[in-house]
């Protein structure tokens, strides 16, 4: 049976929309078929990454109850299947959307974890997808605490700034120790110059473990040429000798044997 | 006694009648007890359920998924139907589209 993995943070601009594209994509390449949604309902970023024939049905339909789980389903396994099958599901960006999605009571929000709980059987049992990847909303919404309670797998992506770290270590005890869930950090945009040695990786590793209880899965460089592409590149595909490249490779099978 | 501090904790008003639901949403999952929040999850995942299901899933004597259970349906969070000589809980009927 497939896994579920969401991507989540404490504060914005992580980078977790790049990690989830590109793990998407190295998947994809293995042959796998995946399914990337943007849960992120505030600031829906995946439809700004991917060329599309329009959209049948957004997430936000499905959530809403108005739409079947096949219609959201984009299929751009021609353009990034690599061998593998790629099925991407957006978040209507209108600012009417957002605003809609940002005013769900409670009773909404618990009828769509029910729905993100059942992408279990219609996904992964029914049609048979290996891996359904969330790209969430950072900090403590909605939406992104649905997408916890759904995945198998969260991966928190964090930087060395000092209130994303205390952020982080509140939200390890406040949220995903109570859920129970298998967690790693990845620990992302790390200057360059800190990762010249083994020795230098080493110690980042040791100070890591003293502050999260969590694994540190991976460091990832800071590079200069992904910031450069703006967003408009997938490294994993297009780049596949680029060290970013092999890291998402690292990942990957981390989290298949997770 | 657990049982009793529990239910006030998420009842404050003292009400243990079932026909006035809380929301088993997120927020609320987070606020319950670790006991308790195990099995609603699980019953969350499963939709419908027995204590014997949950149990299975938990990993813990149906007999206390069936304590548990209970708990949460004294608590207004989930409903019990009986089909049967089984009990079935639930969080929310499906409802048809």
């Amino acid at each position: 049976m497939g896994k579920i993995i969401a991507f989540h943070s404490y504060k914005g601009g992580t980078g977790k929309t790049l990690l989830s594209i590109n793990l998407a994509a190295t998947y994809a390449k293995r042959g796998k078929s995946v399914c990337l949604f943007d849960l992120d309902f505030r600031a829906p970023s995946l439809h700004a990454a991917f060329a599309t024939d329009g959209v049948g049905c957004w997430l936000n339909e499905y959530l809403n109850g108005t739409c079947d789980i096949k219609k959201v389903l984009i299929d751009l396994s021609g353009q990034h299947g690599n061998g593998g099958k790629f099925y991407t599901g957006l978040a209507n960006p209108t600012t009417e959307a957002i605003r809609d999605m940002s005013a769900k009571d409670r009773k909404w929000e618990m009828r769509a974890l029910g729905r993100l709980l059942s992408l279990k059987n219609s996904l992964l049992n029914d049609m048979h997808l290996d891996y359904l990847i969330f790209d969430t909303s950072p900090g403590l919404q909605y939406s992104s605490i649905n997408a916890i309670v759904s995945a198998d797998v969260v991966l928190v992506v964090t930087s060395l700034d000092t209130s994303d770290i205390k952020g982080t270590q509140r939200m390890t005890q406040e949220l995903y120790d109570l859920f129970e869930k298998k967690t790693g950090i990845l620990l992302n945009k790390v200057p360059a110059e800190m990762l010249t040695s083994e020795s230098q990786k080493k110690n980042l590793y040791k100070k890591l473990n003293n502050i999260h209880t969590l694994p540190i899965l991976e460091i990832i460089p800071c590079f200069c040429d992904i910031l450069r592409a703006g967003g408009t590149q997938i490294f994993a595909e297009e780049q596949p000798d680029h060290p970013f490249t092999k890291t998402l490779e690292k990942i990957a099978t981390k989290i298949e044997n997770f | 006694m657990d049982v009793f501090i529990d239910i006030q904790k998420h009842n404050p008003r003292g009400n243990l009648d079932q026909s006035i639901p809380d929301v088993l949403d997120v927020m609320t999952l987070l606020s319950l007890p670790d006991h308790l929040r195990k099995t609603a999850v699980t019953l969350c995942k499963l939709g419908q359920a027995t204590a014997e299901e949950v149990a299975e899933q938990t990993k813990r004597a149906r007999a206390v998924e069936s304590g548990y259970l209970n708990q949460l349906m004294l608590m207004g969070y989930v409903k019990k139907e009986r089909k049967g000589r089984k009990a079935y809980f639930y969080v929310e009927k499906e409802e048809k589209e």
